[in-house]
């Protein structure tokens, strides 16, 4: 498989006010993601995931070193990659069907077919009856189907989500990694998913990437390889090795995360 | 529950109305002064049969809504511009700092002085009045919006002009009409005092003169009616702001 994203060498210092020294948030970050994979990101609070993904979305520039998507390194935000937030940024005096459609505007695509695209992703994320609803009249859960809908809408290649169901309850973000699932293998794009779950981790991805404690590097790449993604995953006795593996390689990262004062 | 609500208002209204009423006639006050509802009331249906009430309502709502009109034409535009501009921000916040603390009232002396006694300095000083609510809410709601909102559409790669019609506006709208409401408030506070210099007509003017008159009844038939003018425009503005704020009620 080709590499659909190519992060090369990158570094992202921060000037902090009050100090001369810049605050360095990721050192020499060297990741390959391939075309279709889905790929978790997995790293102690303040490791500087979310810093990756502002990068990876092109609402910040790299210190150092280069990132590419498709070969063409990334110089802004773009319609080739969807973003997915842990707070959902819904707007909240659009409908559900409006949220949806806000991409497709972005993108100038006729009304019409506006409305029936919007409608097909609401319908895909199981909320078709809920189109004209505002957000405040949804539960947490159908607020994020609905950010979900709206970040394919507009058919990106990439799917960026930062921690998309932390804010979930366990239920609802059981239900919503499967259904997560469902739709990556129906839509075949390009996930990188942050989360600071193992579990959800070693679920979701074809391939976990760990990240140390700040500065964040990648620590190691492990490739999860289930014999059939089906049934209770959880259960199966690779998982528990897997999620072994990746509560190892975090657990003297976070140990060296609580050692420094929190910041960011 | 309603019911028992809208009881109890009137109960306090009741309340007021039975002890405007009895207190001048059991003479505990000067009925000269303040002479019992009933006579003010008669007062204020033989002011509207002539036919004069209407007339100074007319002026004064005229002037009332130009300055409040061209309060919010002018202060909504200014507002996103320095909400949105942070230099200009800024460079303004000392100004308006200084101004929003300066009774407006201090200034209509200076209004009339620049502007003479006719229309152009009362309706200046109305618009002057109602710009100030609108203006600062208009700048916090632009200022308020979720960065998270901005960064998501950023995110789309929205240039700056379509993000701003399609997220900081949207997004300020409820802020803006609590200004709005607000002003309409102002509006009405200020033109009283407006009228009370060198007008011919208006409820400011009425009031005024009838005083001057010893016309106690007709002055008092003036504050009522100015009174619930003022709370009907409230009512009507308030009412605006809920229909467009909604989807605010739980975010």
């Amino acid at each position: 498989m080709t590499a659909k994203i190519s992060i090369r060498g990158v570094t992202k210092d921060f000037s902090v006010r009050d100090h001369d020294e810049p605050f360095t948030a990721l050192h020499d970050i060297h990741l390959d993601v391939r075309t279709g994979e889905f790929l978790t990101l997995v790293g102690p609070s303040g490791c500087g995931k979310s810093t990756l993904l502002d990068l990876l979305a092109g609402l910040t520039a790299p210190t150092h070193g280069e990132i590419l998507l498709d070969g063409v390194p990334i110089e802004g935000p773009g319609l080739d990659r969807g973003i997915v937030f842990q707070q959902y940024a819904l707007f909240p005096w659009r409908t559900a069907l409006a949220n949806v459609e806000f991409g497709l505007e972005a993108k100038d695509t006729k009304k019409r077919e506006r409305r029936e695209r919007a409608r097909h992703f609401l319908d895909l994320v199981g909320l078709s009856g809920f189109a004209e609803r505002y957000p405040h009249e949804l539960s947490g859960g159908m607020r994020q189907r609905v950010a979900i809908a709206r970040s394919l809408a507009f058919d990106p290649d990439v799917l960026l989500m930062d921690e998309p169901f932390a804010a979930l309850d366990a239920q609802t973000r059981e239900t919503l990694q499967e259904e997560l699932l469902r739709i990556w293998e129906k839509t075949q794009k390009t996930v990188v998913f942050i989360t600071h779950g193992i579990d959800e981790a070693v679920y979701l991805g074809q391939r976990v990437a760990v990240m140390t404690s700040r500065p964040g590097r990648i620590k190691h790449v492990l490739d999860v390889e289930f014999e059939a993604r089906e049934g209770d995953l959880r259960a199966d006795a690779r998982f528990g090795d897997y999620r072994h593996v990746v509560w190892t390689l975090l657990r003297d990262e976070v140990a060296a995360a609580r050692q420094e004062a929190p910041v960011g | 529950m309603h019911l028992l609500k809208g009881l109890r208002r009137v109960a306090a209204i009741t309340l007021l109305a039975v002890v405007w009423e009895v207190l001048p006639r059991t003479g505990v006050v000067d009925r000269t002064f303040l002479p019992p509802l009933s006579e003010v009331l008669t007062a204020l249906a033989n002011l509207a049969a002539t036919g004069e009430l209407l007339d100074h309502t007319q002026a004064s709502l005229g002037r009332s809504l130009a300055g409040f009109g061209l309060a919010i034409a002018l202060a909504i535009p200014l507002g996103l511009l320095i909400g949105w501009y942070r230099p200009l921000a800024d460079f303004l916040n000392p100004l308006l700092e200084l101004f929003r603390n300066t009774a407006t009232l201090a200034l209509l002396p200076v209004f009339v002085l620049l502007l003479g006694l006719g229309e152009t300095s009362k309706i200046a000083i109305i618009l002057y009045a109602a710009a100030w609510p609108i203006l600062l809410n208009t700048i916090a709601g632009v200022r308020g919006v979720d960065p998270l909102l901005i960064k998501s559409a950023r995110s789309l790669g929205l240039p700056a002009h379509r993000l701003f019609q399609k997220v900081i506006l949207p997004a300020s709208v409820p802020t803006i009409f609590t200004g709005i409401r607000l002003a309409g408030a102002y509006s009405m506070l200020v033109l009283v005092a407006a009228e009370m210099v060198g007008a011919k007509a208006g409820l400011g003017y009425l009031i005024n003169y009838a005083q001057f008159n010893f016309r106690v009844h007709d002055m008092y038939a003036g504050i009522i009616t100015i009174s619930v003018l003022g709370l009907l425009f409230n009512v009507l503005l308030a009412s605006l702001e809920r229909r467009f704020s909604t989807w605010r009620a739980t975010s």
